[in-house]
Order: C-alpha cells, then sequence, then structure tokens
C-alpha cells in the first residue's frame, strides 16, 4: 500500500486535469464525481494507511527516493554530478494530514454538489477543488523541500482562482489578489530558509537534514535563520501576525471553499510545515520562542477583532486566525503533538462550522448575523451541528476542542426549510467527528504515540516534561461558559441595546478593533511607500541612467564613429583614390614621352629594353655580356641618331 | 673554324640588321634589314645545330621554316607598303602614323 503512496497526489491532479480539459461545461455534467471519486480513492488509501500505522501494522516513518534530474556540480574544486530526488515521506503526522486533507476535501466537494448547483462554472469548480486538493497533498507526502515548496505555491495559486471563483464581482477578485501577495510576502522569506538549507546542508531532502542537525552539523545561527525564514512562510499561509489580513478577506470565495482553505489546505500547510521542519526549530531558541510568540499575538489579536465583527464568515475566519496562533504557540512551546492534535480537530470542527454557515447562507441570503435567528426550529440539524461545533471549538469538556474563545455563534439563525441532502450529510460526518475525534484521538494518548516529535539525541528540550497544573483546565472551561454567558446576555435578545451601549462607551477600543488594527492600513501606507521608492528609481532610471549612461553611451559611440568615418573618407580612402591617381598620371606622362607614332622609335625602346633584360638574365660568360654592352651602345648611338633633327 | 667565329658572324649580322631596321627611313630598307637579323638568326640554327648536336637535323629544319616564314612575311610587307604608298605617296617611316595613339 505505501509503495503507491506518491498516487495519492497524482490522481487527484489527473482528475482535475480530466475534468478542466476532458469536458464541457454543463450543468448536469458527471464530471464532478470524477474529482470526488478521485479524493474518495485518496480518502479510503489515508484512511488504510492511518489504520495501519494506528495497529502497528505498518511502521512509520516510510521513505523512498527515485531520481529526478541531475546536474553539474562542484564541490571543493572537484566537479561531480548531483542527483536531485524526489520522493515521498510518510511519517505519523504525514499520515494523519493525509486523513484530513482527504476527508475535508471530499466532504466539502459532496457539499458543494448542491452549494454549487447552477453555477455557470459548475465543471471548473470541481477541477479547481481537485488541483487544490492535488497542490495540498503532494506537499504533505513530498520528502524533498523543493518539492513541498512548489505545491507551497500550488496551494497559493489555486486558492487564488478559488477565492477569486466569482470573479464577476469586485471583491473576489481584489481579495483573491490580497491572497496572493501577501503570502507570496511571506513565501520570500521561506524561499531564502531553503536557499539556507541547501548551501548548509547540500540536500533537499528532509530525512538527510533531519540527520545533518541530529549530528549537530547545523550551527544555531543558520538554524535561526533558517527557521524565521520558515517561519515567515508559514505566517503568510497559516495567517499569522502580521500577514494575517487576507483570510478574513479570502471570505469573498465560495463558502465550501471557505472550509476547504480554512480547514484542511490553505492554512494547515503552514504549520505542517513548521511541524515538518520541527527538528530545525529544536536547535535554535530564538526561532521557537519566535514562532510562539507569534502564535500568541496572532491568536489574542485574531479573537479581539472577532468579537466587533458581525459578517458570519468573518467571525468564522477570526476564528481560524485565533485558532492557528494557538496552533503555532503550541508548536513553539514544544508542543508538536498538541499542535498537530489541535489542527486535526480544528479542521474537523472548523469544516463544519463553515459548511454551516455555508447552509445557512444559502437559506438565508445574508452574512449578517444580525440579521439571523430563531433558526433552532427552521434548521434542526444545521442548528445542532453548528452548536457542536461551537461547543467544539470553545473547549467544552466533552467535546473535541481544548481551546476557548469567544464565539458569538449560536441561536442567530433565521431560515425557512432544511438545506438539500447533499449539504446534510457532511454536516452530519462533521458533527460526529467535531464532537468525538477528541475522544477517540485522545484516548489512551493514542494520537501523541502515533504523531510525534523524536527528540534529537543531546537536544532534549529542559521543560518539555512540564505538565500544566489540572485546576487549569477547570479555569479555562470556567472562563469558557462565563464568555458564552455573557455572549448569551449580550446578544441573545433582539435589539442588542446593552451590546450597543457597551460599544458606544468603549468606541475607541471597538473602532480600532473593526479597523483591524489598522494592519490593513498599515500595509497600504508600505505598499504606498514602496510605490514612491520604485516612482523616485523609475525617475532616477530614465533621467539619470538612461540620459546619461546609455544615451551618453550612445552619443559618444556616435562621435567615434564620425571620426572613424572622417578618417576613412579622408585618408584612407583619398590614399586608394591617390595611388589610382598616380597610376593615371603616370601612364598619361609615358604616353606623352612615346605618343609621337613613329614605328623606329617603338622598335628603338624595344630593343633597348631586349637588351637590358638580356644583360640581367643571360649567364655572364664574356662574349654574350660584350655582345650585350655593344647591343646597349648600339642602342644609345641609334637614339641619338634618331632624335636628330630632320 | 669554331663555334664562336660563327656566332660572331650571327651577332654581327644581327647588330646590322638591327642598326638598318632602326636608322633607315625607307621602309623597303627596313624590309630589307629584318631579312638580315632573320639569316642572322639562321645562321646561328645551323651553327648550332651541327657542332653541338651534329646527328640531328632538329636546327636545320627549323631553319628552312624560318626561311619560308621569312618569305612570307616579305609578301605581306611588301603588299603593306604598297598600300600605304598608294594611300600617301611617301615610302619614309615618319610619315607613317596612321596608328598612332
Amino acid at each position: 500500500m505505501l509503495q503507491h503512496v506518491y498516487l495519492i497526489p497524482l490522481i487527484p491532479l489527473a482528475a482535475s486535469l480530466l475534468i478542466l480539459l476532458g469536458a464541457k461545461e454543463d450543468p448536469r455534467s458527471p464530471m464532478p464525481f470524477l474529482g470526488i471519486a478521485a479524493t474518495g480513492w485518496c480518502l479510503l488509501q489515508s484512511i488504510a494507511i492511518f489504520y495501519g500505522a494506528a495497529t502497528g501494522a505498518l511502521s512509520l516513518p516510510y521513505a523512498a527516493d527515485w531520481s529526478w534530474f541531475t546536474f553539474g556540480a562542484t564541490a571543493g574544486g572537484k566537479p561531480f554530478l548531483y542527483d536531485m530526488p524526489v520522493g515521498v515521506l510518510i511519517d505519523g503526522s504525514a499520515a494523519v494530514m493525509l486523513v484530513v486533507v482527504t476527508l475535508v476535501s471530499f466532504l466539502v466537494q459532496v457539499y458543494s454538489l448542491s452549494y454549487m448547483r447552477g453555477d455557470p462554472r459548475f465543471k471548473r469548480y470541481y477541477a479547481y477543488l481537485s488541483f487544490f486538493t492535488a497542490s495540498m497533498l503532494g506537499l504533505v507526502v513530498s520528502s524533498n523541500l523543493l518539492v513541498t515548496f512548489c505545491c507551497w505555491e500550488l496551494v497559493g495559486f489555486s486558492s487564488y482562482i478559488l477565492i477569486g471563483f466569482w470573479f464577476e464581482r469586485p471583491e473576489p477578485p481584489y481579495a483573491a489578489k490580497k491572497a496572493f501577495i501577501t503570502t507570496k510576502l511571506g513565501d520570500l522569506g521561506l524561499y531564502l530558509a531553503l536557499l539556507l538549507i541547501f548551501c548548509q546542508v547540500g540536500s533537499f531532502q528532509i530525512p538527510q537534514i533531519r540527520e545533518y542537525v541530529a549530528r549537530g552539523f547545523m550551527p544555531a545561527a543558520a538554524a535561526t535563520a533558517i527557521g524565521l525564514g520558515i517561519l515567515c512562510g508559514a505566517a503568510g499561509k497559516s495567517a499569522q501576525f502580521p500577514l494575517f489580513i487576507w483570510l478574513p478577506d479570502a471570505m469573498e470565495g465560495p463558502t465550501p471553499v471557505s472550509a476547504l482553505i480554512h480547514a484542511a489546505t490553505m492554512v494547515a500547510a503552514g504549520i505542517y510545515l513548521v511541524a515538518k521542519c520541527y527538528f530545525i526549530f529544536a536547535v535554535s531558541p530564538v526561532a521557537m520562542e519566535t514562532v510562539a510568540w507569534t502564535g500568541a499575538i496572532t491568536a489574542l489579536l485574531a479573537a479581539t477583532m472577532a468579537v466587533v465583527s458581525y459578517d458570519i464568515k468573518r467571525v468564522l475566519a477570526f476564528s481560524t486566525v485565533s485558532q492557528l496562533g494557538f496552533m503555532m504557540c503550541a508548536l513553539g512551546s514544544w508542543g508538536f503533538s498538541a499542535g498537530l492534535f489541535h489542527l486535526t480537530t480544528h479542521a474537523a470542527f472548523k469544516a463544519l462550522l463553515f459548511l454551516c454557515a455555508g447552509s445557512v447562507i444559502h437559506a438565508v441570503h445574508t452574512n449578517d448575523m444580525r440579521q439571523m435567528g430563531n433558526l433552532d426550529k427552521k434548521m434542526p440539524i444545521t442548528f445542532f451541528a453548528t452548536l457542536a461545533g461551537t461547543f467544539a471549538i470553545a473547549g467544552i469538556p466533552g467535546f473535541s476542542g481544548f481551546f476557548s474563545k469567544d464565539m458569538i455563534l449560536e441561536k442567530v439563525f433565521e431560515h425557512d426549510h432544511e438545506s438539500p441532502w447533499p449539504m446534510t450529510v457532511p454536516l452530519f460526518v462533521l458533527m460526529a467527528l467535531a464532537a468525538f475525534s477528541g475522544w477517540l484521538l485522545d484516548r489512551g494518548e493514542f494520537f501523541t504515540r502515533l504523531v510525534h516529535f523524536d527528540a534529537l539525541p543531546g537536544l532534549a528540550p529542559a521543560h518539555e516534561a512540564a505538565h500544566a497544573p489540572a485546576y487549569l483546565t477547570w479555569y479555562v472551561t470556567a472562563a469558557v461558559f462565563f464568555a458564552i454567558y455573557l455572549a448569551y446576555r449580550l446578544y441573545g435578545g433582539s435589539n442588542f441595546r446593552e451590546a450597543e451601549s457597551i460599544k458606544r462607551r468603549c468606541a475607541p477600543v471597538f473602532n480600532l478593533l473593526e479597523r483591524r488594527y489598522y494592519l490593513d492600513e498599515f500595509f497600504l501606507a508600505l505598499v504606498g511607500l514602496s510605490d514612491q521608492a520604485a516612482r523616485l528609481a523609475f525617475w532616477i532610471d530614465s533621467e539619470v541612467v538612461d540620459r546619461f549612461f546609455v544615451d551618453g553611451w550612445g552619443l559618444l559611440m556616435l562621435a567615434l564613429a564620425r571620426l572613424c568615418h572622417l578618417f576613412d573618407d579622408s585618408i584612407i580612402d583619398r590614399s586608394v583614390d591617390a595611388t589610382g591617381g598616380l597610376s593615371v598620371s603616370l601612364g598619361g606622362t609615358l604616353r606623352w614621352i612615346v605618343r609621337r607614332g613613329l614605328v623606329q622609335e617603338y622598335l628603338l625602346w624595344s630593343a633597348a629594353v631586349m637588351s637590358v633584360l638580356t644583360l640581367l638574365t643571360l649567364p655572364a660568360q664574356r662574349y654574350c655580356l660584350g655582345a650585350s654592352v655593344g647591343l646597349g651602345l648600339l642602342a644609345i648611338l641609334t637614339l641619338l641618331l634618331v632624335r636628330r633633327p630632320r | 673554324m669554331s663555334l664562336g667565329h660563327y656566332l660572331l658572324l650571327g651577332a654581327a649580322l644581327f647588330i646590322i640588321g638591327l642598326f638598318g631596321a632602326l636608322t633607315r627611313r625607307n621602309v623597303i630598307g627596313i624590309l630589307m634589314s629584318i631579312e638580315l637579323m632573320f639569316n642572322a638568326a639562321n645562321i646561328n640554327l645551323a651553327a648550332c645545330n651541327s657542332y653541338l648536336h651534329p646527328a640531328g637535323v632538329a636546327g636545320m629544319t627549323l631553319a628552312v621554316f624560318v626561311i619560308t616564314v621569312a618569305a612570307a612575311e616579305v609578301v605581306v610587307g611588301l603588299a603593306l607598303v604598297l598600300a600605304v604608298y598608294r594611300n600617301s605617296a611617301t615610302a619614309y617611316v615618319e610619315d607613317f602614323s596612321l596608328l598612332k595613339g
């Protein structure tokens, strides 16, 4: 089973291409079922792997490499062929992530059958979903960080096309661009971290990097730089402070896509990457500390912003940001298992909440929670599912979530009829998971046994064994119940009088929260600043560089060319002409000398020339010489004779 | 009598002919001087043949051909002289300048 694990990302990819290229757009097209079937197959495989790992039938981690490409390189002055492998690496966390991704993707696709019915780009939507899933699965299974990075970027691209899926309206393309560019900002750091890893280790293979770190070759400074770079990428993808600004706007996409982004694919990627490279963080206390603080700040900021939001999806988005902050915080505090555990349970209940929200929006056609109410009678399934999800996320004992946050969602829905079955069945499944997955996974520390970080020898964290005191749990639970009571008091009525009065009294605080701590303005100002810088650079380029250097160089060359032309014209050509002219004038002179038309004179010249030539060529024997000299004398004599005047 | 004597005779004849060809003003005289130079060459041919290669006849044969060519040349030359004389009523070469460029 494991030897074919590389098919898990490839099959949704193939399905995506088949759907995209192989069918016409048709509301009754069976193509969506192809995507569902592909994801379903991956889900079965993932469950099989997970089950095998859980029962011990499969020994993890499993790694397999294939040759990808080779290139010439030099090391220490010696040239050699570098063989870049591509491979899969399945460890406990990957097995869990596979199940999470495929399960959520599968349920979202089933849900979308109904939610997206009648959309003019129904088929393309499924192609994109499959592509999204394939990218994320590739990221999960790859053992080569370069391939992981490629998949990482494909995940970003998929989220871009899905957030901007309804591009006819003005907001989705804007949100898509915002998400894409914001995450690219983080990807820059990740890219630099990857380069640094390759410089340091000479390999992108995670097992080799791990080996390198485990043997203590990785200097702490390099580990810190790499860790901060990876954190930068993860902060973009997983919406950590200060790059979380894209996630609330990403609500512009279809709601099932939001579920997918928030639960399984996009935002989980950052957390998963940090977990995948955890061994690098393990040797850098600074990077670890930064991860923890980033997570904590993010969680706090997002939770406070959620309090003042009325858009149901936006509240959920802030909730996601907050939960992601908790995960980061857990990872940064050596809580490897805790972070990934929360990732898993969060995937279940956040997918549930989003699909519930989608169900509600589908029914009432508004996102504003103030206009909803009394939905428990009209939509009982959705109501109970939301309740389960809310209890889970709030950390009510018995439900899967164990962190708390202010969640003001329940009892504010309004609707006429229950959603059709493709939308309710995934709700049931997720409700069950949200309610019980915590129990199932937490029993006997099963999850921790499966997903844990093997401490590097000699580098075990000092405070790993520090357990939280038991009463902390009760404090937290009490705080949760108090918060729920408070929320019920404030928002339970129909006119929100108390909430409004509080809002009036704390107007500056509310304003700060509603403007999301002015982070958007900060980034816009940053963009404006860089815009000004770019304009300045452009001005320098066009006015200084182009004018003085490029144009000046051209003018210099022109002058030089003119000089060359002058030289050629007046000296070279003139000398050629002069040679010809000399020949002409010489010939004219000769002709003038001999042109008198006297045949005897011609004969005389011939004889004289012949005699001289004879003198030169003949062997210098005496009589010949004498004869020749005589001939020459005769010629001169004759010349004198001929020249005599008649 | 050695080969040198014959060659000296030939050279003397040739120079006399050349001198005549260069100095005579009458065309007929020039033609006769040219005949002298032909015969100087013929003497050289015959002498060289009999002294240097007594068994062969190549020199003699060539001399016979030269005599023939000389006769033909005289025929052509006299015909030209006659034509020119009829045109310009003179036999002096200074007056023959029709081909002057």
